[in-house]
């Protein structure tokens, strides 16, 4: 798989069908992976593939527009650029797309935990709800060879129990516990960087005037970055976890994505990066949306 | 969740406390239905501080946000009714934003009852006293929001 991968680079390389191949390639932990951006034949030997690929590597391509890019996705990845391409920060034809079957990355904190012989490795929590190791677009398609790429048998189960249970809360129990997270973080907005939707050239939490919250880290700014986050994914997050795994203090920020991405696809029936002609969930309306809400 | 300026002030005034209500209103239907109350001397509560914008649909999830964290023990949101819009659409977009904003507040504690929206046309002078009316009440009954908080 991994020949096949480098040849592919090679091949598209050597044609200039792409300037650059973004891949991954291995860290000097020997373990781990990072990213890379192959730009000539003799490097492509650098690339590598396998469960410790497992950032979402969509970000660079805002880094490179209009340039002809190959980039190494999965399934999430390729998710993130349809909805990059519904917004028009991305050009189909600039991308190639090697997209590869996947079988589940590693949770990274926890393999770190676990040692370097890997013997207790488990996939990432976003994998565990994943039902689809085949990219739903892609220029090439490279096979999982090893194992037959299997889809996680819990997806079948409902992948929003999680945030059943916490919705079940009262009111003040959620109030506390959330206050609780929030308290601890210190708004170095990596989860903004790291998210591959968050383009914006000036975000709302730099803005001077207006300042829309506090810059001081304190429950109140802390807050409403939060939600403000939140709400800027709304029916575009494409759940690839990359801020819960890039939070140095842990919040569960995947659990307010999948809310909102739970309640967009109960009410609305929208699913982000699904539909390669789809319009962006909150540029677009339908006559008979609910609002029994609405006095 | 809130300043502790504004903590303070809540505090010194916690005994007579009223709550204050911001209410963004849509410049063609909601306001001039609010006008309407006001020029047929129907009575409503005085809490709430009307802030007029061309259009529900000009409402940025960042405008609640910032209210409510400074101190607003609530916020309204008032539109056309669907079908109604000067601009023909802006208030259903607002519905699906709102739609999903209302349910996140809920998921991250804030009591549901102090973001509330409603539709309120031109000549509907009697449904926005009404809704003023249960909106205070409840919002009385949620409290003020930086001691739940």
């Amino acid at each position: 798989m991994i020949e096949e991968l480098r040849n592919k680079a090679r091949e598209l390389l050597k044609t200039k069908q792409v300037e650059a191949v973004i891949g991954y390639q291995r860290a000097s932990d020997g373990l781990s992976a990072i990213p890379c951006v192959i730009r000539s034949e003799e490097e492509a030997g650098r690339l590598i593939w396998d469960a410790a690929c497992v950032y979402n590597l969509c970000g660079y391509l805002k880094d490179f527009r209009a340039k002809k890019l190959g980039i190494v996705a999965k399934a999430c990845d390729v998710r993130a650029m349809i909805v990059l391409i519904s917004e028009n920060q991305l050009n189909r034809d600039d991308v190639f797309i090697i997209g590869m079957e996947c079988c589940g990355v590693v949770d990274e904190k926890r393999a770190r935990v676990s040692g370097r012989d890997g013997s207790d490795i488990s996939s990432a929590d976003k994998c565990k709800s994943c039902a689809s190791c085949v990219p739903l677009a892609y220029d090439c398609l490279i096979k999982e060879k090893r194992e037959k790429a299997k889809v996680s048998e819990d997806a079948d189960k409902d992948k929003y129990e999680p945030v059943r249970k916490l919705e079940a809360k009262s009111l003040s129990e959620k109030s506390k516990s959330w206050k609780d997270e929030f308290k601890r973080c210190i708004r170095c907005y990596a989860c903004r960087q790291v998210c591959p939707m968050c383009y914006c050239p000036r975000c709302v939490a730099d803005q001077f005037m207006p300042v829309w919250f506090s810059k001081a880290g304190g429950i109140e700014g802390n807050f409403s970055w939060n939600v403000a986050r939140a709400m800027h994914l709304a029916g575009r997050c494409i759940d690839c976890g990359e801020c819960e795994r890039a939070c140095p203090v842990g919040i569960p920020l995947r659990d307010i994505n999948r809310k909102i991405e739970k309640d967009i696809k109960e009410l609305f029936g929208y699913e982000a990066g699904m539909k390669t002609d789809a319009k962006p969930f909150l540029a677009c309306f339908d006559k008979n949306d609910p609002e029994d809400f609405i006095k | 969740m809130i300043n502790p300026r504004t903590q303070e002030l809540k505090n010194s005034r916690a005994e007579s406390w009223e709550p204050k209500i911001a209410a963004f209103l849509c410049n063609w239907c909601s306001y001039a239905g609010a006008d309407l109350a006001g020029t047929s001397r129907r009575e409503y509560p005085p809490n709430i501080r009307i802030i007029r914008l061309p259009c529900s649909g000009r409402v940025n999830p960042l405008f609640v946000l910032k209210c409510l964290m400074d101190g607003a023990d609530g916020v309204l949101i008032a539109g056309c009714h669907t079908g109604d819009c000067h601009y023909s659409e802006g208030n259903y977009y607002a519905r699906r934003r709102f739609a999903i904003l209302k349910k996140l507040f809920e998921f991250l504690g804030i009591d549901p009852r102090r973001f509330q929206m409603a539709w309120v046309s031109a000549s509907e002078g009697d449904k926005w006293v009404k809704v003023v009316k249960e909106l205070v009440e409840e919002i009385k009954k949620a409290g003020p929001i930086l001691a739940k908080s």
